[in-house]
């Protein structure tokens, strides 16, 4: 204690003029309210972020535990609430937590206000590990990073990513046209079978020699009735079909037609029903008249096609619809790209000179263009192309040339940037000697800068184009064409077998692009 | 008659350094005047002023009658190319031919649109092959620049030079780069040039005996101030006195005609001061 006295006064001798000497403890005391201690001793920046910090720590934790509030009153707890309530629980915790840590900076930023008095001020290392303790717990939860909810889901990825991964399976990129033989019986149906009846017998259509038929028994009859909520409905009609000169051993499907409504195959435990010719092309087969609706206007019984069809797939194989618009759309991204890529380089060429200090140093008013062109590069630099992308379909509609608008837009910028940095870069000797000549700006330009310039805007070209190719996908996604636009369809439609083919033609693309911009690289520098 | 005239000339850089303080003296036709000096004591800016690369902060400077301290755009690109340049590092464009890098002389005659189209007319070019002839480099003319040894490239920038048709030709420490026997090559073709064609010269040198072997005429510059003028006579018996006023208490000779750049302490800095 005699020590400690003899510490505290002796600090106070020794500090500096520009200290302010407050009684240690008053330190400590102000503290309370954090980082004012701090504040009073000069310490003004350690003051304002321990007060930031631990403030802010403690009112995130307060509003993540509100949230947990809100949410029980909306969902009274009588109902199980798996799902949601885990949450909850979690914000409970990661809350108190938080709010623990921070408990233990502000113990110390009091233990800090007091050895800032003291004018013996320690690194605070203390305070940075708990704050930062705190500030990684409420953002853990305010970000919802669940690493259990990822563990235990990643079953989930698996086939999608397979298919994401390995679109190419011979079923589903193939298809083939298909022959299809059919034999057609009608049916009158009604509501009820008696007024159905009433108006047959039906007739039948004409066969001709060898082709297939059908006969069926009864042909008229009412549809199966709506299922009831306890799972039961009024069975349909059975009736036997028996089928004549149909292609052996190949299965023919029931498909049945309505006037009524379109044609449909009914299933039976979602199976469609089947049957198998035999060796004469023969078969017989039984089912119930599924439900269908019977319009309220109509009068008289519906006419109902029966048929059963047998298909074949003949010819070659051709790949399906999604491979051919995967493939337009890759076109499309590439010449969207080159496209922006050209515009951005013609025009960045002439912005880059102007935004060239070494160029534009000459007098007052050609360092202000400088400056004026540096600033506007800059601000539209900045700005995402995804940004500019739904600029532009504003102004001229979705579809590529909004994308090429907003990546011409970003190119410009970028490239000027990396072309006008190449131009204060390049060796000043040349640009002196071609003066020296008694040559004028232009054609010192020509003779002592370009030279110089070109393999390093060659090389930002070429990277550029590849970063575009990159970025049009993306902005296909918002509406600025490409195969973006497919492929967020082919998302949210949960269709990976088509966001496979496109990414792999997004990076069969990009790969050769990579290697041939590297080479050409290569030549050029 | 004095084909340069330097009054009272100063030169203080924006960041304070003072270059250049009252610098006068005059060149006369068909000169070989050589300008000593340590690092830092003021002989590139003294030489970038003459062709205004550098503009002075105060004096004149007299070529040929007209004072260039006081001309802009046009007048001063026509007196340019009447004043060549060759530097330490050369400076060609190492990327361009050496065809191209001489006909880049010619810049100064020729219609600035034409560089657009990089359209030479076949005068020039022919000009430009007599210009490598003379240096003696005619079948480098399709080689890049930067593929040449240091004194090709040195002789290409002499090429370069003559391409102007200059009647004064700067040498801004032309040999300072490269080894002494082709130090004596280079400063061979403009002593050539000085005396066969009456083209005066003023070189910025560091070896003593490179400077006694060409010098008609010497100034020494310290800390940017004239403290030495001697004739050619004058040099080849210079005194250590005098010696040490231009290079500083320091300096040692080495021996009788040592190099004078070896004793120096800061001497490899550039001379872009």
């Amino acid at each position: 204690m005699n020590e400690l006295e003899q510490k505290s006064s002796s600090s106070n001798q020794q500090s500096s003029p520009t200290q302010v000497i407050i009684p240690p403890l008053a330190g400590g005391v102000l503290s309370i309210i954090p980082g004012l201690g701090q504040l009073v001793t000069r310490h003004i920046w350690r003051g304002i972020l321990i007060s930031f910090l631990i403030i802010s720590i403690y009112g995130l934790s307060l509003w993540r535990l509100d949230e947990t509030d809100v949410a029980f009153e909306l969902f009274p707890p009588s109902i199980e609430l798996t799902d949601l309530s885990r949450p909850q629980e979690e914000a409970v915790t990661y809350a108190l937590l938080a709010m623990f840590f921070a408990t233990i900076a502000y113990i110390w930023n009091i233990y800090d206000g007091y050895a800032c008095a003291r004018g013996k001020s320690s690194p605070p290392r203390l305070g940075i590990v708990f704050i930062l303790l705190g500030t990684l717990t409420i953002g853990g939860h305010i970000t919802e990073i669940n690493l259990g909810k990822a563990i235990r889901e990643i079953d989930d990825i698996g086939p999608r990513l397979s298919q994401i991964l390995w679109p190419w399976n011979p079923d589903k990129i193939l298809e083939y046209d298909l022959e299809t033989t059919e034999g057609v019986a009608y049916f009158l149906a009604s509501d009820s079978a008696s007024v159905a009846c009433a108006f047959g017998p039906v007739e039948q259509p004409t066969v001709e020699e060898g082709e297939p038929y059908l006969v069926i028994e009864p042909d008229c009859g009412q549809p199966s009735g709506q299922f009831t909520p306890s799972g039961m409905r009024a069975e349909g009609t059975k009736i036997k079909v028996q089928g004549f000169n149909f292609i052996p051993n190949e299965p023919a499907e029931l498909v049945v037609k309505p006037e009524s409504v379109p044609a449909f195959r009914p299933r039976v435990n979602a199976e469609v029903i089947t049957a198998i010719p035999d060796e004469n092309g023969n078969f017989e087969l039984e089912f119930n008249m599924p439900n269908f609706t019977i319009p309220a206007e109509a009068v008289g019984p519906v006419q109902v096609e029966i048929i059963m069809r047998q298909s074949q797939k003949v010819g070659a194989p051709y790949l399906v619809e999604e491979f051919w618009l995967a493939l337009e759309g890759i076109v499309v991204t590439l010449f969207l790209a080159l496209m922006a890529t050209a515009a951005g380089l013609v025009l960045a060429v002439p912005m880059s000179f102007l935004a060239a200090r070494n160029l534009m140093s000459t007098n007052a008013i050609t360092y202000s263009i400088y400056y004026v062109v540096r600033l506007v590069m800059n601000v539209v630099r900045s700005i995402e192309p995804i940004i500019w992308a739904l600029i532009a379909i504003i102004w001229v509609g979705p579809g590529p040339f909004a994308g090429v608008i907003a990546l011409t837009v970003h190119t410009i910028a970028a490239l000027g940037k990396l072309y006008s940095e190449s131009i204060e870069n390049i060796d000043n000797g040349p640009i002196e000697a071609i003066q020296a000549t008694g040559a004028n700006r232009l054609q010192t330009i020509i003779y002592a800068v370009v030279p110089q310039v070109i393999p390093p805007f060659v090389s930002f070209t070429i990277y550029r184009w590849d970063i575009n190719v990159r970025m049009s996908t993306i902005i296909g996604a918002v509406g600025g064409g490409g195969i973006g636009v497919v492929l967020i369809q082919w998302i949210r439609l949960a269709d990976y077998d088509s966001v496979g083919i496109a990414v792999w033609m997004i990076a069969i693309v990009v790969t050769i692009l990579d290697y041939a911009s590297s080479r050409i690289r290569e030549a050029y520098v | 008659m004095a084909i340069l005239k330097v009054e009272n000339l100063y030169k203080v850089y924006e960041d304070g350094t003072q270059a250049l303080k009252d610098v006068s003296f005059e060149v006369e036709e068909g000169e070989f005047l050589v300008v000593i000096g340590l690092s830092g004591s003021g002989k590139s800016t003294l030489l970038r002023c003459i062709n205004r690369l550098v503009t002075p902060t105060s004096g004149h400077i007299w070529f040929n009658g007209v004072d260039i301290t006081r001309i802009h755009g046009k007048r001063l690109r026509e007196t340019r190319r009447e004043i060549a340049m060759i530097f330490q590092q050369f400076n060609l464009v190492k990327r361009s031919k050496v065809i191209t890098n001489v006909i880049s002389g010619r810049l100064g005659y020729m219609n600035p649109l034409w560089s657009l189209t990089g359209y030479v007319p076949p005068k020039v070019r022919e000009d430009a092959m007599q210009a490598l002839r003379q240096v003696g480099m005619p079948e480098k003319y399709n080689n890049r620049a930067d593929a040449l040894s240091g004194g090709q490239q040195q002789r290409v920038g002499i090429a370069r030079a003559l391409m102007q048709n200059p009647k004064l030709i700067l040498a801004d420490e032309p040999v300072a780069s490269l080894d002494p026997v082709l130090a004596h090559s280079i400063l061979d073709y403009l002593e050539k040039l000085n005396k066969e064609r009456g083209l005066t010269v003023i070189c910025s040198l560091h070896y003593l005996d490179l400077v006694q072997r060409y010098a008609t005429r010497v100034i020494g510059l310290r800390q940017g101030e004239v403290v030495y003028r001697g004739s050619r006579e004058d040099i080849q018996r210079i005194t250590d006195k005098e010696f040490r006023q231009i290079y500083g208490e320091e300096a040692q000779r080495l021996g009788g005609g040592g190099i004078l750049g070896e004793v120096s302490t800061i001497e490899g800095a550039t001379t872009h001061e």
